[in-house]
């Protein structure tokens, strides 16, 4: 029989609910309020049947597009031979989760200001750019203790007592 | 005597594949396929509450809350219980199905005074039984919230119908039917007005003490003796429902209690060990062991 190409072909494992995590979806879920404009991780919970995107887009993250009653339209990069295509999907909100992808971004952005404010009240002129990891600085090995190792002299009667 | 075989029911594999309900589900509080569905919000209504009004029985008391869901923990924006009702002159009886309309009736009054719409919605000022909604005024729109029984059951005439009527006549909007008030005829399919009006001034309370006057009188005065002591009747009753509700529309308030708060909490469990304390207590074990045994050598690690 041939392999089959269904629309969850595949899925067994990714979209099975993990160890001990079976049965009823904690209630955050759905508290949960998106904006238009926030980045989402698309993760399918396989429990919930509606609204489940195409196996593609599981672990992907995108851009809130569209926000509906029970659903989240999310903008998904798709390589389709040789361009990418910004797909627009319809996601129910239990296949959806808040991205952390900017979180960095958006805490480095409140403390540069910070600092670039404090820097202004005191008239100095600071650079809020990241710099790249240099090289590590030098340093003396502690407690080291020197062993000599020289090969030992060829002794032929000793080496071939094994056989010859 | 030879133990039965007994073959081990619970292994090892067992404990550790076992997956467990939510604790509240463990703790048979919560039903959560209702509270999805209560809880559940429009996305494209963001930020809202929704809120649910709770009502919640237990032997001797009532519990209304108006409650709206959060993911750190719900938040309750006003409470009403029926221990508070002695405050407004109804001192026995506390969790029958009149004292349920008048916790209904005190927590909507509540709310609607918190959110300074109390003189737009006024309610039901006579409790006729009758299904009363309340219309959209000029202004503002009706607080809406939505009625949260729990895990009772909803059979006709429950009194948790009793506290969701007080509500609607204290002027709150909650979607209902009439179909579970007490009084409702479930072959005519239509509520009697009379009869649920009789349930909300404690006429079947009333009447069962008439019966019981005339028919075992020992029996009346071991069980209505808080409603003798007070000077209560059957006659009575109806008059002072009417003033309760009456004082309650008058003041609403929650009054805070005087009691000054404890300086030091009292634990209901037991306080958690540190590594140390932990450790110690090991070691202690060890020794009582060790010695119990008869064993020279101490073997415990000091550190």
């Amino acid at each position: 029989m041939p392999a089959g190409h269904g629309v969850r072909s595949r899925t067994r494992d990714s979209f099975s609910r993990p160890f001990r995590k079976k049965g009823y979806i904690p209630l955050s879920t759905y508290l949960r309020t998106y904006k238009i404009g926030d980045y989402v991780d698309v993760k399918v919970n396989g429990a919930v049947h509606k609204g489940m995107p195409h196996k593609f887009y599981h672990g992907r993250t995108g851009l809130v597009w569209n926000i509906t009653k029970r659903a989240i339209g999310v903008e998904v990069n798709k390589q389709v031979g040789n361009r990418i295509i910004r797909k627009r999907i319809h996601v129910r909100v239990e296949h959806v989760q808040p991205s952390r992808c900017t979180e960095e971004f958006k805490l480095r952005k409140v403390k540069n200001d910070q600092l670039k404010a404090e820097a202004k009240k005191n008239g100095e002129v600071v650079s809020t750019k990241r710099q790249p990891e240099g090289p590590k600085a030098g340093f003396m090995v502690e407690g080291a203790t020197l062993e000599t190792v020289t090969p030992i002299p060829y002794d032929v009667v000793n080496d071939l007592k094994g056989g010859y | 005597m030879v133990q039965p075989y007994v073959k081990a029911q619970k292994s090892k594999a067992y404990f550790k594949r076992f997956q467990v309900k939510f604790k509240r589900r463990r703790e048979g509080k919560t039903d959560y396929r209702a509270r999805n569905r209560l809880i559940n919000q429009d996305k494209n209504k963001y930020n809202t509450p929704k809120y649910r009004f709770v009502a919640r029985f237990t032997n001797k008391d009532i519990i209304a809350q108006i409650v709206h869901a959060n993911i750190s923990g719900d938040i309750v924006l006003a409470a009403a219980y029926a221990h508070e009702l002695p405050r407004y002159g109804l001192e026995v009886g506390l969790t029958n199905y009149a004292a349920a309309y008048c916790v209904g009736l005190l927590l909507a009054r509540r709310t609607l005074k918190q959110l300074e719409m109390d003189s737009e919605y006024e309610g039901n000022v006579e409790a006729t039984g009758e299904d009363f909604s309340v219309e959209p005024a000029e202004t503002r729109r009706p607080f809406r919230a939505l009625l949260d029984v729990g895990l009772v059951k909803t059979t006709t005439g429950n009194r948790v119908f009793g506290v969701l009527k007080g509500a609607l006549d204290g002027g709150i909007d909650i979607p209902h039917s009439e179909k579970r008030f007490a009084g409702f005829n479930k072959d005519s399919k239509q509520l009697d007005p009379e009869v649920h009006r009789k349930y909300i001034y404690c006429g079947h309370v009333a009447s069962y003490m008439r019966t019981l006057i005339e028919d075992e009188p020992e029996k009346y005065q071991s069980h209505f003796s808080e409603y003798i002591k007070r000077g209560l009747e059957a006659e009575s009753l109806e008059g002072m429902y009417k003033k309760v509700h009456a004082a309650i529309r008058a003041d609403p308030a929650a009054k805070k209690s005087e009691k000054p708060p404890p300086k030091e909490h009292k634990r209901y469990n037991l306080k958690k060990l540190s590594y140390e304390e932990r450790k110690a207590k090991l070691i202690d074990r060890l020794k009582v062991l060790n010695s119990a045994a008869g064993v020279e050598n101490d073997s415990d690690d000091d550190e």
